[in-house]
């Protein structure tokens, strides 16, 4: 559908947001904030200290007696009564899995809930757990990707041989005979490290249960409210009907509070058990251990090139420690199988070929986080290219040129079946280029240069970034629990007012500006004047959630949609009012207006008649009320599109690598908000920085976690991250509603490359490159000790 | 472990309380909680997020490393303290126009440490800034917008100040 407005007066406009003030205010109500009714209990859990064992007994008896405890249930006692989750059905290539949100039989994780206990007040009830007493029986442990795929290693779930959930294969026609005919392979094994998603807020969950009506109403920190609502049903056996899912302000997310976990499901379980309130509010710890973790990849990649540095052919081999249990609702495959269609992105080779599995380890389950495989992906393939590069004497911006997929090349399907209707790589190089200055870095620092003890290198990373994935594409990925559209209503209430309800919740993005923006667009009125909610799904159409750049794009589209309609029905009540045809109706500045007359009618007016409350009537066949409901389920995939420029200081006395100066050039089509679209950004660069430069979650060979604190995981600070450049490029595209892509995940897809190449370009002559996260002091020692030996 | 309440006096956002408290409660949970402050956010109960940050005598402070019977007779601002009247405070108000929050559960402690550096100077330089925040941590905005608008909150106040003395 192609858009009607070449001039927009809300739609791309840096409109601040509607959600500030009362957080400024310290008014945010997030899950701990939350007013708790008379008589709460509060739900605390009694974790597995070992990585993999037998249960052989748990004793309560004594946590029973302390003060303040109310009651106290092993898995035994509990599990019963709930359903084991079932992430994956089987079909070709997914093994169907399984996990129960409390393990009866034997502990898989660090983690893993066996008891829990209800306590009156929080702090008696850390007293208490203190004091819970689990015999355990210890069994052999795996926790590397090698370990768990050694041949006779211990299965961690006795039903999947071998470790291996999930494991897909993929290759282009004629593959080989291109391969074989390569002037040059380069290859690497390139390791992620295992991370951690870090929202500020940890997890959270309060659930009452009304038993008058038999009703639940669970408030949860969590991005996936209708999904949850759905899993809630099923897992507990309630009607869906009688179970409302509130998200109240949420903490920041990234995909780690896109998964059901067992605490909600314990809370409501327990909440209708007892007949009133349970809370159980994580604390940092609780979030290290149990909450999911992210990447932990290794990708074994070649790359066949013509001599000319043509890029002819891809092999990529790739696993994925998912930990103990498949994500739920994502199943065993979100990360392998993402991993494996990501790495053509943005060039044009014809030929791939993909192996691609997920592991099942002793460790936390691992699940979707900000940009999900593609950081990795990219940089393996960036990675590849510099080593191409230097084998070939090509210069790197060269070989990258000559390799993008060009505008003429468009609507372009790459080597795995990706098609997109628009990229602008070209236009995004020349951008970043120019931000970056890259001919003046060039110019400033000669090859293999030592300035005051450091080496400064410059990197470039093109990369795309898979947004708005529909309904189609979760079917392609066999990813069957999750829907793919979102919906949206959009009402004009008796006063004239504007409303709405969308499918998503938010986590900080700005979605209810955003969409505001959109309404106004097709209503003519200002954004800040129209009331958005997310979030409730006793109040909100089902939808998917928020989570793979889908909100702009998807909810995007539903509110688009919706506006549309509401906006021709006023224009029709108008119309019949004003004795003109409703195309000659405009709505502007909150009233309907004839072109080019004096004649208005303002919206309360069209709302009075519209809700029967005045003398006029509707025209006949218009039905009363003024609500407008509209679903949209958008094309496959979405292709969104970057390039990142990154400057890195290497310390060669310390091997520290700081980030001196970054610029980004982005396209995600039609900006609904470039102002939010460049925070999204700079956010996702600074978890990539972090992804490439300092985070890991670290396991011993025990399966023990030894980072279970922020002083032992590091972020990024004020110190670590500069101000960043943004240039905006905005393909036009029909393929969606308003012309909108994603933009939650540019950011840190590109991140990870840039800076990892900026670190091999630093090397330079030492013929050093980089292929394992993070790039911490220790490993750039290394890289660097042969030449200084 | 558990002990006596001991009864404590004190002043926050200019109101008085007086309240017996566990010795071991955390400030922290004592405003969440006791007195329903609930802008006052734990993100790690460690003193590394810094998203607890409240002012004690007018000196920045973590409210999960410190507890509530140690402000018996302090005079305590939080975040809820900052804008008493309708407007938004300079601070608040920059970081609005600059985008400079998203899940915004962070922002209480970075509108604190941003008033104890503007309280010191008003001149500050961007490294000063970074230094200055360098205790809080975000996830969402990459600080690059928070480091822009405590300087811009910088410049309106350099403003007003030459306003007022016209």
């Amino acid at each position: 559908m192609s858009d009607p407005r070449p001039v927009f007066r809300h739609i791309g406009r840096p409109v601040p947001r509607q959600e500030d003030d009362r957080l400024l205010r310290g008014y945010g109500a997030y899950v701990d904030d939350l007013p708790e009714p008379p008589g709460t209990l509060y739900l605390g859990c009694v974790r597995s200290p070992v990585a993999h064992a037998r249960i052989l007994s748990i004793d309560l008896a004594e946590a029973l007696q302390m003060p303040g405890v109310v009651a106290g249930y092993t898995a035994a006692d509990l599990t019963p009564s709930i359903r084991t989750m079932e992430p994956d059905r089987p079909k070709p290539g997914y093994k169907a899995t399984f996990r129960d949100v409390m393990p009866t039989d034997r502990v898989r994780y660090v983690g893993d809930t066996v008891a829990v206990l209800l306590a009156e007040d929080p702090y008696l009830l850390e007293d208490a757990l203190e004091t819970v007493f689990v015999d355990y029986e210890a069994l052999p442990v795996v926790v590397s990707i090698e370990d768990a795929i050694a041949e006779g290693a211990a299965a961690v779930h006795d039903d999947i041989e071998g470790n291996i959930p999930f494991a897909g294969e993929y290759k282009t026609e004629g593959f080989d005979a291109v391969f074989a005919s390569a002037h040059l392979v380069v290859k690497d094994t390139f390791r992620s490290a295992r991370m951690a998603g870090v929202s500020l807020e940890p997890r959270g969950v309060m659930a009452s249960y009304d038993k008058g009506k038999g009703a639940l109403t669970l408030w949860s920190s969590t991005q996936i409210p209708h999904l949850l609502q759905a899993s809630l049903g099923e897992l507990l056996d309630m009607a869906e009907s009688r179970i409302r899912v509130v998200a109240p302000d949420v903490g920041g997310g990234f995909g780690i509070k896109a998964h059901v976990y067992p605490e909600e499901v314990i809370a409501a379980a327990l909440a209708r058990r007892h007949g009133g309130t349970v809370k159980w509010i994580g604390d940092r710890q609780d979030d290290f251990v149990t909450s999911t973790h992210a990447r932990d990849y290794r990708y074994d990649v070649e790359m066949a090139l013509a001599q000319d540095g043509t890029i002819l052919a891809v092999r990529n081999r790739l696993h994925v420690n998912i930990g103990a249990y498949a994500c739920f609702p994502f199943g065993s495959s979100a990360e392998a199988g993402g991993g494996a269609i990501y790495l053509p992105g943005a060039y044009k080779f014809a030929h791939y070929a993909y192996a691609t599995h997920s592991v099942f380890t002793n460790t936390a389950p691992v699940g979707v986080y900000r940009g999900v495989a593609a950081p990795i992906a990219h940089f393996a393939q960036e990675g590849l290219i510099d080593r191409a590069a230097a084998a070939l004497g090509i210069d790197k911006l060269e070989m990258r040129r000559k390799n993008l997929v060009q505008p003429e090349d468009l609507p372009f399907t790459n080597a795995a079946g990706i098609t997109s209707d628009t990229q602008s790589h070209a236009a995004c190089l020349e951008q970043a280029l120019a931000a970056i200055d890259y001919d003046g870095f060039r110019r400033d620092h000669p090859r293999g240069e030592i300035r005051d003890g450091k080496r400064y290198g410059i990197g470039i990373a093109c990369i795309t970034e898979h947004t708005g994935q529909g309904a189609s594409r979760y079917r392609t990925r066999g990813l069957h629990r999750v829907p793919g559209f979102e919906g949206a209503t959009v009402r004009m209430t008796a006063d004239g007012r504007l409303v709405a309800a969308v499918s998503q919740s938010t986590q900080g993005q700005g979605h209810l500006t955003v969409f505001a923006q959109i309404i106004a667009e097709h209503l003519g009125i200002d954004p800040s004047a129209i009331s958005v909610e997310e979030g409730d799904t006793a109040t909100t159409p089902f939808g998917s959630g928020t989570f793979a750049s889908r909100a702009a794009v998807v909810a995007g589209g539903a509110v688009f949609r919706a506006s549309e309609a509401l906006a021709a029905k006023l224009k029709r009540i108008a119309g019949h009012h004003l004795e003109v045809a409703p195309e000659d109706v405009e709505l502007v500045d909150g009233e309907a207006r004839v072109a080019g007359s004096d004649m208005t009618m303002s919206f309360r007016e069209l709302a009075a008649i519209a809700h029967s409350l005045e003398a006029r009537p509707l025209p006949d066949g218009e039905e009363y009320g003024l609500e407008s409901r509209a679903f949209y389920d958008p094309p496959n995939v979405s292709i969104a599109n970057a390039v990142h420029a990154a400057v890195v200081s290497v310390d060669v006395g310390t091997g520290r690598v700081a980030v001196e100066r970054y610029a980004v050039a982005h396209d995600c089509g039609r900006m609904i908000n470039p102002m939010l679209v460049a925070g999204q950004v700079h956010g996702g660069v600074a978890q990539g920085i972090g992804e490439a430069l300092m985070e890991a979650v670290v396991y011993d060979e025990d399966g023990q976690l030894l980072t279970t604190q922020l002083l032992d995981y590091l972020l990024p600070s004020t110190c670590d991250i500069p101000d960043i450049t943004m240039a905006h490029i905005e393909s036009e595209t029909d393929a969606t509603l308003g012309g909108f892509k994603g933009a939650g995940e540019g950011g840190v897809i590109g991140a990870v490359p840039a800076v990892a190449g900026a670190v091999n370009d630093a090397l330079g002559e030492t013929g050093a490159f980089v292929n394992q996260l993070p790039l911490r002091p220790e490993t750039i020692l290394a890289l660097l000790r042969p030449v200084a030996d | 472990m558990t002990g006596d309440k001991i009864d404590i006096s004190v002043t926050v956002n200019g109101r008085r309380y007086r309240r017996a408290v566990e010795p071991r409660r955390l400030l922290a949970d004592f405003l969440r909680y006791d007195l329903r402050l609930t802008g006052t956010h734990v993100g790690c109960a460690h003193g590394v997020c810094g998203a607890c940050t409240v002012s004690i005598d007018g000196r920045t402070a973590r409210s999960c490393l410190t507890f509530a019977v140690q402000v018996d007779g302090a005079e305590l601002e939080t975040v809820e303290g900052l804008a008493p009247d309708a407007e938004l405070s300079a601070i608040q108000a920059a970081f609005h126009r600059n985008h400079a929050l998203q899940c915004g559960f962070c922002t209480p402690g970075f509108l604190m440490a941003a008033r104890q550096l503007l309280a010191e100077t008003l001149t500050p330089t961007e490294e000063e800034v970074r230094t200055a925040l360098s205790g809080n941590l975000c996830r969402c905005t990459g600080y690059v917008n928070i480091v822009r608008a405590v300087m811009s909150a910088a410049e309106d106040l350099r403003a007003n100040r030459e306003a007022s003395h016209v």
